[in-house]
């Protein structure tokens, strides 16, 4: 702030943020006022100034919150176009070089349908895959999950993600997620919130397909006993395709975006992708709390955004009221699953703010807010 | 009362910036929503239509997500979007007006308004009319000069940047923002010449 002190000109003013932030926000961090009655030259000066910013007021903007968000994922779904797009081209100018491979290769596609066909007509597997099968085929070290209640049931992975599970629907996962691959087995219906991690893809096998993903949240529906699986995205990316124990030759991938959905017929094996969800009925019925909720906060009172998070989980919070009635919170948790939210709240109220969680029972302890 | 931000929404541009280049979704969307509101201000300024506007901003972010690669580390991240914004609603000028001839970046008329700041007027009478005379002063001046005005003071670029961006040199850029002020002064003696502005006074 001594470079004021070298001010001649209006212009010296007018682009000091500092100042402009007096004149149009009143809000006097730097001591303006008593700067500007220091010399009388001085008063002039900011005197002037200050008529010129009120003289050049430009409106602000009328975009809400929403409408920002609304044009971030149009913004996202132009990418993908965009990207596919490329892709293409490069792969038709790739055809175009390989043009005289593709009778050597034909010939060799041939052979393997006709291997493929002759294997699957004399294995006997059919299209079917259920929950038993995949367990059975990687049981080392699953721990099970069932719920029987009549009411959702969070299930928290030792990665951080969380997992919504509705009633009669089991999910199988590690105690602890070793490797490269983050993998769970799902018969039923979960509402997924998958902590981000680039280098650990997380992939949710339910029925006949996979859905992969690095960090986002979606749901599941996948019940041994129905004609069809869903997947439904809420925020992030997704991409689906079929489990290799139906397909073993095309790896299709679906890729699905927020508010996209896809149905998987089972019977013949088919991605239907919708991408308008409301005009899907049996969707919307089927929206579950936590995704009608909003999870984005403007100076709001940490006891509502408590509130929130017990009806989207269906937890119980246990925090000490009278030490953060005065606390009021801006963050954006849509992204992020249940012990992230927890963790980013206690954060943004102070240092001495700490949570436990034991079921469906969580425990805040606090000193109040800072 | 008390209110925490999140510092992961406090990271400065250029850290989101080459979290982004490194292909973070999370660093684009905090960019994205961080400016989207202010660039499609300032394409409305240029262009009055609000949906062509938006589409051009969205292809903006658009391009720095599929070209992240290719993106350099070093920016300003506020000039490089408004100038992309403006070379897009250029571009867009230009195939609209396809069989004529004339438009290229420099014609892009500014059609911003100034208005009043009313409510933070809490002084006397004279005050008042000098400010609502002041911005009628600005409203006429040159559509160039105002573009250069509103850059340099509401958007906080630099006198390079707005050069760059204007497609001119520093001295033409400098003399835009200085011209618009200095005719204004001019004006502005002469009907308050009580008032013995500028106690420097030095052009």
């Amino acid at each position: 702030m001594q470079k004021r002190n070298t001010y001649t000109e209006i212009e010296d003013l007018l682009s000091d943020e500092s100042f402009q932030s007096w004149i149009l926000l009143k809000i006097d961090l730097d001591g303006w006022e008593d700067w500007t009655l220091e010399n009388r030259q001085r008063a002039k000066l900011v005197e002037d100034a200050r008529h010129l910013l009120l003289a050049m007021n430009v409106p602000g903007s009328n975009l809400s919150s929403s409408d920002i968000h609304k044009a971030l994922q149009t913004t996202w779904a132009k990418i993908e176009e965009k990207e596919n797009q490329i892709n293409f081209t490069e792969n038709s100018r790739g055809r175009f070089l390989n043009k005289y491979l593709i009778s050597g290769i034909a010939a060799s596609i041939f052979f393997c349908l006709m291997s493929v066909w002759f294997y699957k007509n004399h294995s006997g597997t059919d299209n079917v895959v259920t929950y038993k099968e995949l367990i059975d085929k990687n049981s080392e070290g699953l721990v099970e999950q069932t719920n029987n209640s009549s009411k959702p049931q969070i299930i928290t992975l030792s990665d951080g993600s969380s997992v919504l599970l509705q009633p009669n629907s089991k999910l199988s996962y590690p105690k602890i997620f070793t490797g490269n691959e983050r993998k769970v087995y799902l018969s039923g219906e979960g509402f997924f919130e998958i902590s981000k991690n680039p280098k650990k893809p997380f992939y949710v096998y339910a029925n006949e397909i996979v859905t992969k993903v690095v960090g986002t949240s979606f749901r599941v529906k996948a019940y041994s006993d129905q004609p069809d699986v869903e997947v439904l995205v809420r925020t992030g990316k997704v991409k689906v395709r079929s489990n290799n124990l139906v397909s073993k030759s095309d790896q299709q991938e679906v890729v699905l975006l927020p508010n996209q959905a896809l149905r998987f017929l089972r019977s013949d094996l088919k991605f239907n992708k919708i991408t308008n969800i409301t005009e899907d009925e049996a969707l919307v019925r089927n929206v579950g709390n936590i995704e009608q909720l909003s999870f984005e906060f403007t100076d709001i009172p940490v006891a509502q955004i408590f509130e929130t998070i017990e009806q989207a989980y269906l937890v119980d919070i246990d925090y000490p009221k009278n030490k953060l009635k005065d606390c009021h919170l801006t963050t954006s948790l849509s992204d992020q699953p249940l012990t992230e939210k927890l963790k980013i709240i206690c954060k943004s109220i102070g240092t001495n703010t700490s949570f436990e969680m034991n079921g469906n029972q969580i425990t805040i302890t606090s000193e109040g807010c800072n | 009362m008390k209110t925490a931000i999140l510092p992961f929404n406090s990271f400065d541009d250029n850290t989101l910036w080459n979290n982004l280049k490194e292909g973070d979704e999370k660093s684009f969307s905090i960019l994205f929503e961080r400016y989207y509101a202010n660039l499609v201000r300032y394409g409305n300024s240029l262009s009055p239509y609000e949906e062509k506007v938006q589409d051009c901003v969205q292809d903006v972010f658009t391009d720095i997500w599929v070209y992240r690669a290719s993106l350099q580390g070093s920016v300003v991240v506020k000039a490089y979007l408004l100038s992309s914004v403006r070379n897009r609603i250029a571009r867009l000028f230009e195939r609209d007006h396809i069989f004529r001839k004339t438009t290229s970046t420099d014609s892009i008329a500014f059609l911003l308004e100034f208005s009043v700041e009313h409510e933070l007027i809490d002084d006397d009478y004279a005050t008042k009319e000098k400010v609502i005379h002041l911005n009628k002063l600005l409203n006429e001046l040159p559509s160039r000069q105002k573009e250069a005005l509103y850059l340099r003071y509401h958007q906080g670029l630099t006198v390079e940047q707005i050069a760059e961006m204007l497609d001119v040199n520093y001295q033409s850029a400098s003399n835009l923002l200085h011209r618009g002020l200095l005719s204004l002064r001019k004006e502005w003696k002469g009907t308050f010449s009580l008032l013995l502005l500028l106690s420097s006074g030095s052009f």
